[in-house]
């Protein structure tokens, strides 16, 4: 009961950051440079058309209520209908999420079973050759650019060795260098929050404390080091996953992976600010909604932070 | 009588970039059967690399550069990482400074205390829940049926601290080491924890080292006293003794300090504690010491008995062999 107590208070709370994030949206898309009605219209368009579109769209009308406008529509749940496509903005974006969530899942999941066990180690035995590899992973993952790791990766595995597709979702194997391209970015930051998480809780009291009681060391690193060190990795891997079902824009560009990021651009193209504001609309509430989720794992972890979480409710 | 623990000769360094620490340069100590044994000494004169040392949990930078920890006569500075296990918690309890961060914070305090019975005994934590009800009353944690589903933070720094030492003394040890298990206590919880240690002590025969920068607190408890300066044990002689004809300056000095408010103005020992990097040559007490001899910075005095006494100043029963 505490749970739901705290998640709707969670939801209320959120009502403001929703409300300045659609005025920034709808001012960000308003001072764009490019005038839509005259887009879609067509270059030889006479001006009335221009006009008639313009009033269509409500263009014509003053600026406060273009955004009262909006904002009414959007807490129906209507998020406007795409330029470019004509059908509703939430269903090109319901269509292209399932893309978008699965190269999320499938990336993130590659990164944490490669960076969490490197991190541990290397905080470990940190003279190991492990601790090695985690150094140059994490420097590669956090210095390169994704679009460079792309084309190499495509390079290598698409041009010279023609092993796998290097662009669009047919098949199971296309998933497979997009979702390489961006665990190996995630990695990098991974593998150093843990490495540094662990090495943190590994010279805490507490640990002497277990160590004092004649536990055994597989218990005391499992149960006193990896737990407490879990916390801060947390955070970072719901960044992570919050960042990515927002769609990786340059990744899914660069393989034409049809999900949200690849979404997005073709709507920049466009001018297609309907489309636009959903999808930065849509990126928000991702975001509170993994803020949420990673507030209440935390809580799981550390009674600490349920109790205070808790009581606030 | 009969020895727990016998000390021989022990230095303990760290190797630092700055340089080697000599927290425990050559200490010599025996811990008697059911005594309370107070090791007295300023932050930074090495109690707690001892304390340490003698509970098996020296950790890297520490290194054991020589000497012997016999306890039951085994040296446990020699022990596989099991033997050292199988001792730890079970015949040899330790109990630190500061309850606050020497407890896990995700974990109830139930839990973390049938963790030592876990540990030697083996199966699940759950099986020993009211062998831990009954520790919590042993260290008199009231209604300890509910306290044991506690966390840590949701307990006041004394309760934390009676948690700790149940740990301590869950698999009854034959010796518990106290690195200033009341220091970061008010003075009325202070006297509680002590009183409950006096208590434990009797009730299980368990020798405790007791280690204080608080010589006060040691003459109302211990048996006996150490008196640690630099890394260096001092003086080692029974409390009243101590408290009464103090031979060492140091323990003049510290004695005085406390007889201020019976008598008239301490004497303050000018000066601070060396470094432990560069301590001074001879004796390391001679750059502070009120009686200093022109030999004092180039012999160094050996601890030696002096009517069952045991002291190390050239001033007393040494080389000179004079008096005080």
């Amino acid at each position: 009961m505490t749970l739901v107590r705290y998640l709707v208070r969670r939801v209320y709370h959120s009502i403001p950051t929703l409300v300045g994030a659609l005025l920034f949206i709808f001012i960000l898309v308003r001072v764009l440079p490019g005038d839509p009605a005259r887009l879609i219209a067509g270059p030889e368009a006479l001006e009335e058309d221009v006009q008639r579109i313009r009033e269509q769209l409500g263009l014509n009308k003053p600026i406060h209520t273009q955004f009262i406008d909006y904002v009414t529509a959007v807490l129906k749940g209507d998020f406007g209908r795409s330029i470019k496509f004509g059908t509703p903005v939430i269903n090109e974006i319901l269509f292209r999420l399932p893309y978008t969530i699965i190269l999320a899942l499938v990336a993130e999941a590659i990164a944490i079973a490669i960076a969490l066990p490197l991190g541990i180690i290397s905080a470990l035995r940190p003279k190991s050759k492990t601790s090695y590899i985690a150094s140059v992973i994490s420097l590669i993952g956090a210095s390169t650019p994704v679009f460079w790791i792309a084309l190499i990766l495509i390079y290598i595995f698409s041009v010279s060795l023609k092993l796998l597709p290097s662009s669009g979702a047919d098949s199971p194997r296309h998933i497979i260098l997009p979702a390489i391209t961006l665990s190996l970015v995630l990695m990098g930051n991974l593998t150093r929050i843990t490495r540094s998480s662990v090495i943190e809780v590994l010279s805490s009291n507490h640990v002497l404390t277990a160590l004092a009681k004649g536990l055994k060391d597989r218990i005391v690193i499992t149960r006193h080091v990896l737990k407490n060190a879990l916390i801060p990795i947390i955070t970072i891997m719901g960044l992570q996953v919050g960042n990515l079902l927002g769609g990786a824009v340059i990744t899914e560009t660069v393989f034409a992976w049809p999900g949200i990021g690849s979404l997005l651009i073709d709507a920049i193209f466009f001018r297609d600010y309907v489309l636009v504001q959903g999808i930065i609309l849509f990126m928000v509430l991702v975001f509170i909604i993994v803020n949420i989720v990673v507030d209440v794992i935390y809580a799981y972890v550390d009674p600490r932070i349920r109790d205070v979480l808790w009581r606030m409710s | 009588m009969e020895k727990v623990l016998e000390i021989l000769g022990l230095r303990v360094y760290y190797e630092l970039p700055q340089g080697t620490v000599k927290a425990v340069d050559g200490v010599d100590l025996d811990v008697f059967k059911g005594e309370i044994l107070g090791i007295a000494g300023e932050s930074g004169s090495g109690k707690s690399t001892l304390a340490l040392t003698i509970a098996g949990l020296l950790r890297p930078p520490a290194k054991v550069i020589s000497g012997k920890v016999l306890f039951r006569g085994i040296d446990i500075l020699r022990l596989s990482n099991d033997e050292l296990r199988s001792i730890r918690g079970r015949k040899i309890g330790i109990i630190f400074q500061d309850p606050v961060t020497y407890l896990n914070p995700i974990y109830t305090v139930g839990f973390q205390v049938g963790e030592v019975f876990e540990a030697h005994r083996g199966g699940k934590i759950l099986k020993y829940l009211n062998e831990v009800i009954n520790l919590f009353k042993a260290v008199k944690i009231g209604d300890p049926e509910r306290r044991v589903y506690s966390y840590p933070h949701q307990l006041s720094g004394g309760m934390k601290q009676r948690v700790l030492i149940s740990m301590a003394i869950a698999e009854k040890p034959e010796l518990i080491v106290a690195d200033e298990p009341t220091s970061a206590l008010d003075v009325t919880i202070q006297a509680e924890i002590v009183e409950l240690l006096n208590e434990i002590r009797k009730e299980l025969n368990t020798s405790i080292v007791f280690i204080t920068h608080d010589l006060a607190l040691l003459l109302e408890i211990a048996d006996r006293i150490a008196v640690m300066y630099a890394g260096k044990l001092v003086e080692v002689g029974k409390t009243y003794e101590i408290y009464k004809d103090p031979l060492h300056p140091y323990t003049k000095a510290l004695i005085s300090v406390l007889r201020y408010e019976r008598k008239r103005r301490p004497t303050p020992i000018k000066g601070s504690i060396p470094s432990l990097i560069n301590p001074p040559p001879g004796c390391r007490f001679h750059p502070r010491c009120p009686y200093v001899l022109p030999k004092c910075s180039q012999v160094d005095p050996k601890l030696v008995n002096v009517n069952g006494r045991y002291v190390s100043c050239l001033l007393v029963g040494g080389s000179d062999g004079g008096g005080s």
